[in-house]
Order: structure tokens, then sequence, then C-alpha cells
């Protein structure tokens, strides 16, 4: 590897994000410019963005990392990713956009009219986009001690004040922009090498074993029922709780064009996802050696090298570091998006400047966690964040876009106790490692978290003396009423 | 002269009985306008509105479970079929590939499927809003 071709990746991945966001910071003037690009992006730009911000170092880095360490399982991620989108299609795009709210915490207060359910939602909105950051920050410190022995803070602190500059100078407008342009980085990045690999592999003589190599066990038929239904349920209704893919949909000018974006965001997502696991099918044959938690998740970068010493590895891998880049300023500027839309209008005024101290201060806490802890697998961490968005928003949003009978009391209790459950069941799982038939339950919680969010919820709204907001059915009509024109 | 008064009466007490009806139920409809404006009109949206709404559910609840039974198949026949995991393709065991790649074609499908069928939706909405 040569660090001096890498950094420079990184360098002009770096200048590119800057370059289109001084262009974007031309043409965004007003506050709704900054908070959702004021709802003139068009679908398959909108699209491209969506699925820029959405592969984060989960995937780029991650599901290679999860392929290598765990065998077919890994693959589990990434179909559940892009079948959150097919729930998001389904059940909220285009409801959330004619809703008429920049964040999840505004649709929550124009559905329930209740400023206490507002700010219940926006604290579960920070903790799991902080939660999100983390790993993103984490891998950016891993690539550069990989590719050029930099020391993990330097990553992490480049990417959070870079990202935090970016955000604050152009508000959502420049970020459209960048993040579309990094779609295709990205997608680029692994599918170059990935067909390069391939190529070589299938040219020269090989004495790969499939038997030993792709063994049994680790295969599809190798892992417990109870896990998988639990993790894909957390993946599937996760997408839809996350922070930063719901603010998305207010840049479709319709509901009707929310859903075609959403179609083709599903699209783009599946053909990177379809790279990435090709990626992740080439390290199980090509470095079998990187199988341990600690170095796994840099097998993408190291692969480009090993199969092609001097020049033309030294630039693939160039290529891949920049990809993974984009990957952590993407997911990172995305969230912090959204966190600063929350915090600004919650805290603030919800003026330009409060938003721009908002983007410094939500760059600055995950920063905080992320230079105090170790990473932990970025593939596995991503998976966790799911699994706490699952549990506290999704079966709120549900129900808001839905049921006309959810209250604020009800909606308030299932944040609570989504979290509080997942919370608890993570923590004594990592304290003692499960006990006995209780273990998968403690490490795969979704499957009973969401199940009793929802009940929570349902069963308060329903006891609730105050009962529904009187506008309740009225405001749904107008979620699911086609715009006129 | 005198064989025509009882029927002038018969047209204003709306008696049909001559077989013209055409004017009475124009004329209702017009009165009716008049005494409550706009809410006859906004019952009609309501329901229209909560109609939509629940074809849309169905159709959304239909797509999912659709998709659920569809990856629970391919799922099963990846795990429980010995013979794919010894077919090698490329040097890779076809369970594998299966696993890694087949179900996002599963997941573009339901996601094209849903558009439609919803786009569908709103257009009859849409034919009934116009029309009442």
């Amino acid at each position: 590897m040569n660090p001096v071709f890498d950094l420079v990746g990184v360098a002009l991945v770096i200048i590119a994000t800057l370059l289109i966001g001084v262009y974007g910071l031309r043409v965004s003037r007003t506050t709704g410019d900054f908070f959702v690009a004021s709802r003139t992006v068009r679908p398959v730009w909108n699209a491209s963005a969506i699925s820029g911000e959405y592969l984060s170092a989960g995937t780029f880095l991650g599901l290679s990392g999860l392929v290598l360490l765990e065998g077919a399982r890994g693959f589990w991620f990434p179909i559940g990713y892009a079948a959150g989108y097919l729930l998001v299609l389904v059940f909220v795009a285009a409801p959330l956009r004619r809703s008429g709210a920049y964040t999840i915490p505004d649709f929550i207060e124009a559905r329930l009219e209740s400023q206490r359910a507002r700010r219940v939602t926006s604290l579960a909105v920070l903790v799991i986009g902080w939660l999100y950051i983390v790993p993103q920050l984490h891998g950016a410190g891993l690539t550069l001690t990989v590719v050029a022995g930099l020391p993990p803070w330097v990553g992490e602190v480049a990417i959070a004040v870079l990202v935090a500059g970016s955000v604050a100078a152009g508000g959502m407008r420049a970020i459209t922009y960048v993040q579309a342009f990094q779609y295709w980085l990205k997608l680029l990045a692994l599918l170059i090498p990935l067909v390069c690999i391939v190529f070589a592999l299938t040219g020269g003589p090989h004495d790969i074993d499939p038997v030993a190599v792709f063994p049994v066990e680790a295969g599809p038929a190798g892992f417990g029922l109870y896990e998988t239904v639990s993790l894909m349920l957390a993946l599937l209704l996760g997408t839809m709780g996350l922070p930063h893919v719901l603010v998305r949909f207010y840049t479709s000018p319709t509901g009707v064009s929310a859903r075609q974006t959403t179609v083709l965001v599903i699209v783009m997502v599946s053909a990177f996802y379809a790279v990435s696991s090709g990626m992740g099918l080439v390290s199980r044959m090509l470095a079998p050696d990187l199988a341990d938690p600690a170095v796994a998740d840099t097998a993408a970068l190291v692969l480009p090298s090993r199969v092609f010493p001097g020049l033309f590895g030294e630039l693939l891998t160039a290529l891949v570091v920049s990809g993974a880049f984009a990957a952590f300023l993407a997911t990172s500027a995305g969230l912090i998006v959204s966190l600063a839309g929350v915090v600004s209008q919650d805290v603030f005024s919800g003026s330009v400047r409060s938003f721009r101290i908002s983007a410094v201060l939500c760059a600055a806490v995950p920063l905080a966690i992320a230079l105090l802890t170790a990473p932990a697998g970025l593939g596995s961490s991503v998976g966790m964040v799911f699994v706490f968005a699952a549990s506290m928003l999704s079966p709120v949003v549900l129900l808001g876009v839905w049921w006309a009978g959810l209250t604020a009391r009800g909606a308030v209790a299932g944040i609570v106790t989504g979290g509080v459950a997942c919370a608890v069941s993570l923590v004594v799982h990592a304290a003692v490692g499960g006990i006995g038939v209780a273990a998968p339950l403690l490490a795969q919680p979704a499957a009973w978290t969401i199940p009793l969010a929802t009940a929570v919820s349902v069963g308060v709204s329903l006891l609730d003396t105050r009962g529904a907001p009187s506008r309740a059915d009225r405001y749904l009509a107008r979620l699911h009423t086609p715009e006129r024109g | 002269m005198t064989e025509h008064p009882p029927r002038r009466v018969r047209v204003t007490a709306d008696a049909p009985s001559d077989g013209s009806r055409s004017p009475s139920p124009s004329k209702a409809a017009a009165t009716r306008g008049i005494a409550l404006p706009g809410s006859r009109v906004d019952d009609a949206d309501a329901v229209y509105a909560r109609a939509l709404r629940r074809s849309q559910l169905r159709l959304a609840l239909g797509t999912v479970a659709g998709f659920v039974v569809v990856t629970a198949v391919l799922t099963l026949v990846i795990v429980l079929i010995p013979e794919i995991d010894q077919v090698i393709v490329a040097g890779l065991p076809l369970s594998w590939i299966l696993h890694a790649f087949a179900f996002y074609p599963v997941i573009i499908l339901f996601a094209l499927l849903y558009a439609r069928g919803a786009a569908r939706n709103e257009r009859a909405f849409r034919a009934l809003d116009e029309r009442g």
C-alpha cells in the first residue's frame, strides 16, 4: 500500500465535497433551503442523495468484515437495509411528504398536538443519530490507521470537523448534491476493484477449495431462526425510524414523487449491496487470515493490493479508501443535517444561525464518544442502531400515519418503553453475555421490544382519558390524499 | 277550462303520478346546497379519504405479506435443500451466491408492484373526487 496515493484520494474526496458544498452555498439562501433544500430536488438526484447518505461505513467496510467473521449471516444485514426501504415506501414515504413537516419531531407535534411528545421524540432522534455517527467516525479512524499508519483520532477528528463545517456552511441544499456525487463514488469505488479482482481470479490459476472457504456451518443454513428473524425485524422496521431517512422525503415536491424516489433508492442501494456482498465473498477467498474481529473490517481496503502488487493495486486501494471516506462523510453529514434541524428548532429559535451552532454541537458529542470508545465491528454497531430506531421511533411513526387513535401519552409511553427495553437488554447482554435460554432474547431484542413498544403505545392511547386530537382524522386524510394538479 | 287545476297542484306538491320526475331531484339538490353550504361535500370527501386510506393500507400490508412469504420460501429453499450447497458455480457454492444476490430482485419487484398499485388507488380516488 502506498499512503501517498491513499491520502491524495482522501484529499480529492474532501476537495470535491467542499467545492460542491460551496456551489450549493451559492444557491441556498433561505431557511427553507437550509432545512430541506426548498423541496425542489428532482427524483434521480434525490434518490442518489438518499442512497449516498444511507450507505455507510457499516456496509462499505463492515459487510466484508462480517462475511469474513460470520459467513453468510452477514448477508442478512444489507438485505434488511434494502428491504427496510420497501417498508418505508409502502407505509410512510408519500404520507410523510404530505405531512408538511421538516423532521420527525415536527411530524409528531403536528399529528399529536403536543409539545411534550415532540420533546421526547427529539431526544430519541438525538440518541439514535449520535449512536449512528460513532461507527462512521470509528471507520474513518480505522481506515487512516490501516492505510497511513496514523493514530485513530486523526481520522475521527477530521471527519467530524469537515462534516460539521460543510453542514453549517451549506445546509441541506449543498448536502444533497454532495451526497448524490458520493453515491456514485461509493458504487464505483467498490465495483471497479471487484471487477478487476474477479477478472484476475478467473484468469489466473488458483487453488481455492470451495468447501474449505465456504463451509456449510458458516453458510446460510448455519444460524438460528430466532436470531435471524429478530435481526430482520430490526433492520426492516429500523430504517423508517432513522432520523436522516425521513427528513429526505421532505425534499420531494409531492407525495407521488416521494414514492418514485423511494423506488429508485431501493434499486440504487440494492445495486451497491450486491457489489458489497461480492466483495465479502472475494474476501473469504483471498483474505481468510483477516478473520479476526480487530482487523476484519479492513478486508476491503487490503484486498486490491494483495491481488495486484505494484502500482495498479496501490491505485485501486486509493480508490477504495476514497469511497470509504465518501461513506463516512455522507452518512455523518446527513445525520448531522437532520439532528441540527431538530436541535435548532427545539432548543434555539430555528433560524439559520442557530442551525449552524446546532450542527457544530451535534458533531461534537459523537466525536467525544468515538474518542472515548474502541471500535467494535462496524457492521454490528450499525445493526444495533437499527434495533433502537425500530423499537423507539418506528412504532410511533407507523401508528401516527395510519391510526387516528394514537395520543400524545401513548406515543411518549411507546418511545420510552422501546428505548428502555433495548438499552436494558443490550447492557445486560454486554455485562453477563446472556443467561441460558434468554441469551438470544438479550442479544437480538428487536423481536420482543418492537411488539412491546407498539402494544404499550396502543394500550396507553386507548386508556388515555384525554383521547386523540379532534383533528386527527382530518390530518390523516391529508396524509393519504394525493395532491391536486 | 276547469279540467286542469288539480294537475297544477300535483306538480308543486311533489306527487309524480303522471310519470314526469325530472324537475324534482334537481330542485331538491339545489335546496340542500343552500340550506347547508359545504357540509355535504365535506362528508363525501371524508368518506372517500377514509376509503382511500383503507385501500392504501390493504395494499401496503398485502405487499409486505407477499414479500415476507417469498423471502421465507427462498430462505427455506437455500437452508433446507442440502444439494444447493454441493453445486459449485465459479468456485462458490450456489447457496452462498443465492443468499448474497437473490433477495434484491425480490425487494425491487415488490417495490414496483406497490408503487403501481398505490398510483392506481390514487387515480380511482381522484376520479371519485372529481365526480362528487
